[in-house]
């Protein structure tokens, strides 16, 4: 009972990364309807840009998260105006196309600046973790887990309960429609990006002490979050959420029980078994539609 | 001083340049009354300067530098260690130019990034292979990608120096190949015998990358175990680049393994496997592979990997060779020197060594003269070539203290 419960806590703990980059899948994908392939990178920058406030400036931890969080929102609105915002009236491919190419272009300049060194980052918490009889709960996986959670729960204020939040809900529904209804679809897409920058560099803040900083970070758990998003129900934001936490859960349990080396497999064979049963996801509607 | 050589070689250099010139006029100016003429100074220089060329080409190969091509990783997961890797040749070239060069030529290193990747690495060597002024290679330290550089390496013909340790890169017939590290069959021998005998530990699970480097360690590492009568309880393979350890953590924790023997391929793997060790409660003792001993493992894992034991090819204290290199390496570099570096600054000194023997750049002439190289004191030990290609036949055993890598003895094996 101790094995699985342990599994099922490490499981939650970086499903909940994947989760939140998935969720930056999801919302630029509502809002713009294109896959933003350099999420995963937003994540590595935000580890970076905690490592350049917190470990070389000595900054404290939590204005080094304050910086992390207004660099990347900053980020994220630049990446709109870079990479989105002049083919927004091409067809979906060229703008994914232009979003590989922002993942590369991200990744090498990081690896030219800061060179190929993994970096390490402290913790948030400055303890190792708790032990619950034979479980033992790495206090960065609670604090991931937690995170998580609030933000979850902040987002659903966000969007149910604000005018800014609503705006964005009609511009990623009906764009000509928002319009109409005197919506500022560019200022609300620009939002929307800076947002999913600020999920992601949280996302590689969150994962950095455990996984190190390094160019390959945000590589390491695009993919992963990316097949979240698919199983969840693809543009769909619970359902990002729970893709994130079964890959989690089912790749660390699958690990387990039965194969180490295939681990990564099981999120893929997670991910096929959706697209051939239920290709809706579990909460969204069907990706060939979506497309 | 003017020979009567150099005077006609200015004359004819002063005709090609002429008539080339008159050539061009000719052909951008068609109107011009002396094309005819122009284009028969054209040919007639060209005739010469091919006649030329000849033997200026023979003067200018005997001075040009003797170029050792190289491919390393300077991007990828292991843009790290290539970059120590890259550094370590470089002093070699520098030191061996410091010294007059071999047969009075200087060495130059021309370096290709091999992106950490199979497909890379490839292409990073047929590139390089084009180059028909480079007379041997600098490979890969990862088998794997030495695995898939061979078909290449047995088609261009040249000597390639690798650090790859899989024993079959040196097994399976291509003559090309020379290693400047000991191969698996070694390090196995030393991390089972230290475990059993000097340790007496004779439970053990086995955690390996399922690459070529790690499934050949847990192969090899498996049957030395065997032959000195201690037990695999568990043997964990794990895919590279893995986030999260828990599962081969929990297995090794639930086999009631007394030592860990470990290959693991990359620094990051192994620091996040260490960490997770120590927060889940395995105190195993651990004896593992040299990648245990990195820079970079040490720097990332931290206390995690407080009092391991691990085989290392280099160990600063082994020799006064390796003593040098590291004093001199840590004073122009600030960091210490680890077997990234260690394995391409003697695979510089080797190639020239079997250049300077052979007194020519010809393939053939220098395999034999690299086969032929016996004592030669490396900072990764005594080179004593056999007949597959392999230099080096023992291990250093070293323990983390503290994050402090200490030597604690070394272990040769007689040359086969």
């Amino acid at each position: 009972m101790a094995i699985i419960l342990q599994l099922l806590f490490t499981g939650l703990g970086i499903g909940a990364v994947y989760a939140l980059v998935a969720l930056g899948f999801v919302l630029i994908y509502r809002a713009t309807n294109v896959v933003n392939f350099a999420q995963g990178q937003f994540a590595m920058l935000g580890g970076y840009c905690m490592v350049i406030t917190t470990v070389d400036l000595g900054l404290p931890y939590w204005l080094g998260i304050l910086i992390t969080l207004v660099v990347m929102a900053g980020f994220g609105a630049i990446f709109n105006l870079g990479v989105y915002y002049p083919l927004r009236h091409r067809l979906f491919l060229p703008v994914v196309i232009s979003t590989i190419g922002a993942s590369i272009l991200i990744t090498n300049l990081v690896l030219g600046l800061y060179g190929p060194e993994p970096m390490t980052l402290p913790g948030v918490i400055d303890f190792p973790g708790v032990s619950l009889g034979a479980v033992f709960l790495d206090s960065q996986y609670l604090v991931i887990i937690a995170v998580t959670l609030i933000l979850v729960v902040l987002q659903y204020f966000f969007f149910e309960h604000t005018l800014v939040g609503k705006k964005m809900q009609a511009v990623s529904q009906d764009k000509e429609v928002a319009s109409l209804l005197g919506i500022n679809v560019t200022g609300m897409i620009m939002l929307t990006f800076a947002y999913s920058a600020v999920l992601g560099g949280i996302a590689g803040v969150l994962v950095a002490p455990i996984l190190f900083v390094s160019v390959g970070l945000g590589a390491q758990i695009a993919l992963k979050a990316f097949a979240a998003s698919i199983i969840g129900g693809f543009g769909d934001v619970p359902g990002a959420i729970a893709g994130g936490l079964i890959i989690g859960v089912a790749e660390t349990l699958g690990a387990f029980y039965i194969s180490v080396p295939y681990k990564d497999a099981f999120a893929f064979i997670l991910l096929f078994a959706f697209l051939l049963i239920r290709p809706q996801g579990i909460f969204g509607e069907k990706v060939s539609q979506k497309a | 001083m003017t020979t009567p050589e150099s005077a006609m070689s200015r004359t004819l250099h002063a005709r090609l340049h002429s008539g080339m010139v008159s050539a061009a006029a000719a052909v951008f100016w068609p109107g011009a009354r002396c094309w005819r003429a122009a284009l028969g100074h054209g040919a007639a220089a060209l005739l010469a300067g091919a006649l030329l060329a000849g033997p200026e080409r023979a003067v200018a190969a005997d001075t040009a530098p003797i170029t050792i091509g190289m491919v390393t990783p300077l991007t990828g997961s292991a843009a790290e260690s290539g970059r120590y890797a890259e550094w370590g040749a470089e002093m070699a070239v520098s030191e061996v130019n410091a010294a007059g060069g071999v047969m009075g030529r200087m060495l130059k290193l021309v370096i290709e990034d091999d992106q950490t990747t199979n497909p890379g690495v490839v292409s990073a060597f047929n590139r390089l292979a084009n180059d028909p002024a480079i007379v041997a290679f600098l490979g890969s330290i990862r088998s794997t990608q030495v695995h898939a550089m061979d078909p290449d390496v047995r088609r261009v013909g040249k000597p390639v120096f690798f650090g790859g340790t899989d024993p079959n890169l040196t097994h399976a017939g291509d003559p090309w190949l020379f290693r400047c590290r000991p191969n698996d069959t070694y390090s196995a021998k030393v991390i089972a015998a230290f475990g059993v005998e000097t340790l007496g530990l004779k439970k053990w699970a086995l955690v390996t990358s399922t690459d070529a480097f790690g499934s050949s360690g847990a192969r090899l590492l498996s049957a030395e175990l065997q032959g000195l009568g201690a037990s695999v309880v568990t043997a964990q393979g794990y895919a590279n680049q893995t986030p999260d350890f828990t599962p081969v953590v929990l297995a090794v924790k639930g086999s009631g393994a007394d030592v860990i023997g470990s290959y693991f391929t990359f620094e990051q793997d192994l620091a996040i496997f260490a960490r997770q060790l120590r927060q889940l409660g395995v105190r195993s003792a651990w004896v593992g592979s040299p990648s245990i001993t990195d820079t970079a493992a040490l720097h990332l894992a931290g206390p995690a990997l407080y009092g391991t034991y691990g085989v290392a090819d280099f160990n600063a204290d082994s020799s006064p060779e390796a003593r040098h290199f590291a004093d001199a390496y840590q004073k122009l570099h600030k960091i210490p020197v680890d077997q990234f570096a260690a394995w391409t600054y003697d695979a510089i000194n080797l190639a020239a060594l079997a250049i300077g023997n052979a007194k020519s750049t010809d393939p053939q002439g220098l395999r034999a003269a690299i086969l032929a190289i016996r004592g030669y004191k490396g900072t990764e030990g005594v080179y004593d070539f056999d007949a597959n290609g392999d230099g080096l036949h023992g291990y250093n055993v070293v323990q983390n203290k503290k994050g402090k890598i200490e030597f604690v003895k070394r272990v040769d094996f007689p040359a086969p």
